[in-house]
């Protein structure tokens, strides 16, 4: 991994964030998914705990298996999603790092990561007796269309209706405006600071922004957040001037799809790093970027909301999957990508194999698929991984410096 | 009685074959789940239900990983295999994750047409509406390219008739097999029903209409044998319900996708499409693949149990299926609660070997009689 001074910031606000969630007596808590639109609940001072990075941070931590054995000695099979399980067994256990999450007041998920999500939250709301709002933003099969931005633009008004029922106060249109601009402003910093990544060398690789993504996800829309992303993308971008790469000696410069392998990242940040390939792009790094841009034009700022809710990469149909790949290996300058393969993220990786066979054929890079699991450790082969691997690297031509 | 129903299930293709050119259709196959079929014949197509068959895999493990359930990776070794000729194109549903990436996979991978029926997942009235209203025209217009012929409404109400009247029939079947347990053998009654996922309604609306006929007046063998309700996605492998038989055991209803979930459907109202469909998804028999919390799932399990007078629960697991199995734990936890035994087997449409299924029906068997 790269050394970063940003990183004891990040540790600091993240550290307040959940210090102000497990201690408040006024706000109320929604759980709430990666992909759901927080800016109504910051809009409303309710805080949004996620435990998407909740299961993520227990797998670093190493201590998602142990959660994971609770949920499953209740019931919850192996065959769902590892991030469930884990977050299932922590609100059994409180196990995990930070002892298990604030009881929620009400839960918010979004369909725009999965369709697995409805069925998370709806355990959740038998448990713990809370109401649950969906916003529903469907698979784009065939694209933006009119109807899917105005369906969307439908839920978020019914969501503000909710939200204002729930805290017995008007939704406040003001607050919401300024939310979304703060929103807006971080998204932004966030994508200036992984488009540096296409610098040769690359001063800020994808096992970096994995570990830097966590205030984009939980904190988008506060002033945190922004501050935050102000300050990193000056470093990545002193690193530039300086021509300090985040791996030394880049040889290679591969994208990654799918979620990081939690419980593996940092043998596999010491493994890249001896193979001297940098991971430059990553698919879900830049899923909280505003994909949408330059896909949808409109002056109101619900229709933009709708638009770049709905455009996410894993909610997008093949045809644009794959040429969105091929513009991140040639903007980035990559030698290869790698396919993670992921058991526990179906909308991922279902149909993975066709992807690479495409992409590889239209970039003429070579392409590799890896099996193994988000947060499910017993998924994963140390040697198997590594050695298929090594032989990638293999099949790699070099980076070309000018 | 059933042979006819049993050689159309044990001849698929040449079934298919043989109706496709006596209509004159181009044969639709229908992905799960809870297409409403009825459009699909009033565009003049030949809906066929693929719900995955007991193929092994081979072709399939270089587009699925082993992750994916039977149903999604059976049903692309079909095709891939070339199994499925017959098949002119595809109509999908966004049932679960695994189906809405398999539309995309076999949109890359083969050239046949397909239409996608998106089911919104919001309790917000005015946007589901706002979504079917789209979602079904493109759906009329994608079904029209393919088959050539206008959707009309007389051919929709038509249409509607047709499918609302297999579905009439087929609730009278289960009415039956409720009333006179131990009537209708288990893997005859799941013949019976099959059957109709390959059938033109005409035809198989004839067949049922006459079963029921010869039905009416047998009655139920005497004496009281184990009865229990079963739940799952998908009621395949059927020789499982050779097991049932064996052992003396009486399904007396389900609550499978393929089973009750979709029978339960009243005629689908074409007067407001938009409605009718609605209603057709979402006011039936509740299903762990569409999110309605005003139509709970548990509350309706114990109800039907209850009211089937069954003596307990078989969870019918197709290993893989995410929707099913986060439903598991907190549905067996309420069946505990009312007194209900429940067990459950897990299962492949694939699986050949049965001696495990055999082993755990026949132990909850033993438990059910005390």
């Amino acid at each position: 991994m790269t050394k970063f001074r940003t990183v004891s910031k990040m540790k600091e606000i993240m550290t307040n964030y959940y210090v102000e969630a497990k201690t408040t007596k006024e706000k109320p808590i929604a759980w709430i998914t990666s992909g759901a639109p927080v800016e109504f609940l910051y809009a409303m001072d309710v805080i949004p705990i996620y435990p998407e990075n909740h299961a993520a941070m227990c797998a670093s931590a190493h201590q998602a298996m142990d959660v994971i054995d609770a949920a499953e000695a209740a019931g919850y099979s192996q065959d769902i999603c590892s991030y469930a399980r884990t977050d299932f067994g922590s609100a059994m256990t409180k196990g995990g790092p930070v002892g298990g999450l604030p009881e929620p007041d009400f839960l918010l998920c979004s369909t725009n990561i999965c369709k697995t999500v409805i069925k998370w939250y709806e355990t959740i709301a038998r448990v713990k007796k809370v109401p649950l709002f969906v916003v529903d933003t469907p698979f784009l099969h065939e694209g933006l269309t009119q109807g899917l931005i105005d369906y969307s633009i439908q839920q978020f008004k019914d969501l503000e209706r909710f939200l204002a029922d729930f805290t017995k106060r008007p939704f406040d249109k003001d607050r919401y405006q300024n939310v979304l601009e703060m929103a807006n402003e971080s998204t932004d910093l966030w994508m200036s600071i992984l488009r540096l990544g296409k610098t040769i060398p690359t001063p800020i690789n994808a096992m970096d922004a994995f570990i830097h993504m966590a205030p984009i996800v939980t904190l988008r829309g506060t002033q945190e957040c922004v501050d935050y992303y102000k300050e990193l993308l000056v470093e990545v971008e002193e690193r530039v001037e300086q021509g300090e790469a985040s791996i030394p000696n880049e040889k290679y410069r591969v994208l990654w799809d799918n979620l990081p392998i939690w419980f593996r990242l940092s043998r596999l940040g010491k493994f890249f790093t001896e193979q001297q390939c940098a991971i430059t792009a990553a698919t879900y790094t830049n899923s909280w970027g505003g994909m949408v841009k330059g896909k949808w034009e409109s002056d109101d700022i619900y229709e933009m909301m709708a638009a770049s809710y709905l455009y996410n990469y894993i909610n997008l149909g093949f045809k644009e999957r794959i040429e969105y790949l091929a513009k991140l290996i040639e903007e980035n300058s990559l030698t290869g990508f790698i396919m993670h393969s992921n058991r526990s993220c179906k909308p991922y990786s279902v149909g993975m194999y066709r992807l690479q066979e495409e992409v590889s054929a239209l970039t003429g890079k070579p392409g590799i698929v890896i099996e193994a699991d988000q947060n499910d450790s017993r998924a994963y082969s140390d040697a198997q991984v590594e050695t298929r691997l090594e032989a990638f690297f293999e099949s790699m031509d070099p980076v070309v410096t000018a | 009685m059933y042979k006819a129903f049993q050689d159309v299930i044990s001849n698929v293709s040449a079934t298919v074959l043989k109706h496709e050119a006596s209509l004159g259709r181009p044969v639709i196959g229908v992905m799960p789940a809870y297409f409403p079929m009825e459009l699909i014949d009033a565009a003049g197509g030949y809906p066929v239900q693929l719900w995955g068959n007991n193929l092994p895999i081979h072709h399939a493990d270089a587009h699925l990983q082993g992750y994916c359930c039977s149903v999604a990776r059976s049903m692309m070794e079909l095709e891939l295999r070339g199994s499925a000729k017959m098949v002119k194109a595809y109509a999908f549903t966004t049932l679960c994750d695994t189906l809405v990436n398999l539309r995309e996979i076999y949109n890359r991978t083969f050239t046949k047409p397909d239409v996608v029926l998106s089911m919104p997942m919001t309790r917000t009235m005015e946007a589901r509406r706002t979504y079917l209203k789209d979602g079904l025209k493109s759906v009329a217009s994608g079904l029209e390219s393919i088959t050539g012929q206008k959707i009309t409404d007389e051919s929709l109400a038509d249409a509607a008739a047709c499918h609302g009247r297999t579905r009439e029939l087929q609730r009278e079947l289960y009415q039956i097999r409720r009333d006179k347990p131990g009537l209708i053998k288990n893997r005859d009654f799941y013949s019976v029903i099959k059957a109709g996922f390959f059938l033109p309604r005409a035809v198989y609306n004839e067949m049922l209409s006459e079963l029921i006929q010869k039905l009416a007046p047998l009655e139920a063998p005497e004496g009281k044998r184990v009865s229990v309700v079963v739940s799952g996605l998908v009621f395949d492998p059927i020789d499982v319900f050779d097991i049932f038989d064996e052992l003396g055991m009486d399904v007396v209803d389900d609550d499978f996708a393929n089973g009750w979930r979709t029978v339960s459907k009243d005629t689908l109202q074409t007067s407001n499409l938009v409605e009718g469909v609605a209603r057709y998804l979402y006011e039936a028999a509740p299903c762990c693949c569409l999110y309605n919390a005003d139509n709970d799932r548990h509350d309706y399990l114990v109800e039907k149990v209850r009211s089937a007078k069954a003596d307990g629960v078989l969870f019918w697991y197709i290993n893989f299926c995410e929707p099913d199995a986060f439903d598991a734990p907190l549905l067996k936890a309420r069946m505990k609660e009312e007194g209900i035994p429940n067990s459950s087997i897990d299962i492949d449409l694939t699986t050949t070997n049965l001696d495990a299924v055999k082993t755990r029906i026949n132990a909850f068997a033993e438990i059910l009689e005390g």
